[in-house]
């Protein structure tokens, strides 16, 4: 009889083993009568614990079900990726864990901790209302904004200079760095949009590139970037005047925001997505783009007609030290 | 998530009327401390953390903790919906009734949430070798109860008061 110990057969039947030991007890089982019984055992335990859970949820969403009056319905949103959400995850926690007191009180038969005219609900009101009424939410002041956008600051976004954040190689080899080797810093020159600087803003602790562009007028356009998930095709949403598009590509999301119409975002996001990654070979340029000196600076007048900085070569090695 | 968080206390405490009084006062705790809320952070894993914290130090605080941690049979088996549409799994019931509060959250976390075993460590503030090894005790002790070969489990006990001391072994 082969001696296998519970440790390994649970962590067989829990799916936590490497694909090869998962092929070596399966050969275990066929051969050996005892160790299948005690898999099959351990198995119908799995499966027992996993349905008294799901027994326990069903009783507690019965109960809050009756006991609970009923509460509006959530508004139906795109999704987005992860850049997307930004800034909501703070004010969705407060409302959720407001939502779950001023909810969860009631059931108790004691008065909430909060008003309860706030939440538009009524707490203690056993006949569930016919009509669901929504809750009223204050426009963000331009201090809510402001938090938002002072979250995403890193310290790396304001140790590089502005003018290091305008040349094109070291901006290169750093997103690679930072982000991936595969992430994109398009040249949108066709698009009349001058590549103007980058920098590095944070999210949950990560790095999240910011690259803004220029055109002649109209606010920057920013394509940011950050390693993570989401969906490949590119999908537009509009928040007020800014329009966005946001992707996924090669682990790599990617968001474009500006004040754009749906067509031209969507026609740049494609344009991005067959660009070649930041520090891949740049192609032949022409003898005047290679005159036309670098970016000194952000503050550098917008000359729309200029070239970019020169690309000196693939995959840069740079002197200086990157921010990440 | 509300439900989730309720199964949740629920299990940990083992009975419902005491479930429900510590999430209550979890979630007033979370809405006073939500500057402890890290931006990123999943919402349902960081109340779950709360809940179990607020749990553990309310524990710390009785004269005879083990005492409290103790779920009686007919209370634990209320957490169960009981309908006629659905079969009572008393034989499991009984056996997670009798389980270490922790062992017992383990088991919902990583059978119950399908959290991984890094999650529902930093959940129970335990590493996630001890989770594996909670997984495996439970599962092995069920498995002797099913296969009826097994002696009954150990009587409910804390495992220990400071995740930081406790020692298990599989």
């Amino acid at each position: 009889m082969t001696e296998l110990s519970d440790e390994l057969l649970v962590a067989y039947v829990d799916g936590q083993l490497a694909r090869e030991q998962t092929r070596a007890v399966d050969k275990v089982l066929v051969q050996d009568d005892v160790i299948a019984q005690r898999v099959e055992v351990l198995k119908q335990a799995h499966g027992r614990l996993e349905c008294a859970f799901e027994a326990i949820l069903a009783g507690e969403v019965g109960e809050i079900m009756a006991n609970t009056p009923t509460m509006p319905l959530p508004v139906a949103r795109p999704r987005g990726n992860g850049l997307v959400k930004i800034g909501v995850a703070t004010v969705v926690t407060g409302l959720v864990l407001f939502v779950l007191v001023a909810g969860y009180g009631w059931p108790f038969g004691q008065q909430p901790a909060v008003a309860p005219a706030a939440v538009n609900q009524p707490l203690v009101a056993p006949p569930p209302a016919p009509l669901p009424k929504r809750v009223e939410m204050a426009p963000p002041t331009w201090q809510d904004e402001v938090l938002r956008a002072q979250a995403l600051l890193s310290r790396s976004s304001v140790e590089v200079g502005l003018e290091s954040q305008g040349n094109r190689d070291l901006v290169a080899f750093q997103l690679a760095q930072a982000i991936g080797p595969a992430v994109k810093l398009p040249d949108l020159k066709a698009e009349g949009l001058k590549f103007m600087r980058a920098q590095f803003l944070r999210f949950d602790g990560k790095p999240l590139a910011q690259m803004l562009y220029l055109g002649t007028e109209r606010a920057p356009l920013a394509l940011y970037a950050m390693r993570g998930g989401g969906k490949a095709r590119p999908l537009f949403r509009r928040e007020g005047a800014i329009g966005s598009v946001s992707w996924k590509e090669d682990g790599i999301a990617y968001l474009l925001a500006g004040e754009e119409n749906e067509a031209r975002l969507l026609r740049l996001a494609e344009q991005i997505k067959h660009e070649p990654a930041a520090t891949e070979p740049a192609p032949p340029r022409k003898l005047s783009d290679v005159t036309s000196g670098p970016i000194a600076s952000g503050a550098e007048p917008i000359d729309p007609s200029a070239a970019d900085p020169i690309i000196t070569g693939s995959n840069p090695t740079m002197p200086s030290s990157p921010a990440h | 998530m509300l439900p989730r968080l309720k199964r949740f206390a629920d299990v940990l405490v083992g009975e419902k009327r005491e479930g429900k009084t510590v999430l209550r006062r979890a979630l007033k705790r979370m809405l006073a401390g939500q500057h402890r809320y890290q931006r990123g952070t999943p919402l349902d894993r960081w109340a779950f953390a709360e809940i179990y914290q607020l749990w553990l130090s309310e524990l710390r605080d009785h004269a005879d903790p083990s005492r409290q941690s103790k779920a009686i049979d007919t209370d634990f088996e209320r957490l169960f919906r009981r309908d006629e549409d659905s079969d009572f799994d008393a034989l499991t019931a009984s056996f997670l009734g009798h389980l270490p509060p922790q062992q017992r959250s383990t088991l919902l976390l990583v059978y119950g949430e399908g959290f991984d075993h890094e999650e529902a460590g930093r959940v129970l503030d335990a590493s996630p070798d001890m989770i594996q090894a909670r997984l495996i005790r439970a599962c092995a002790g069920l498995a002797d109860r099913l296969g009826s070969s097994a002696q009954a489990p150990a009587n409910a006990a804390i495992e220990s008061l400071d995740p930081g001391e406790a020692t298990e072994q599989p």
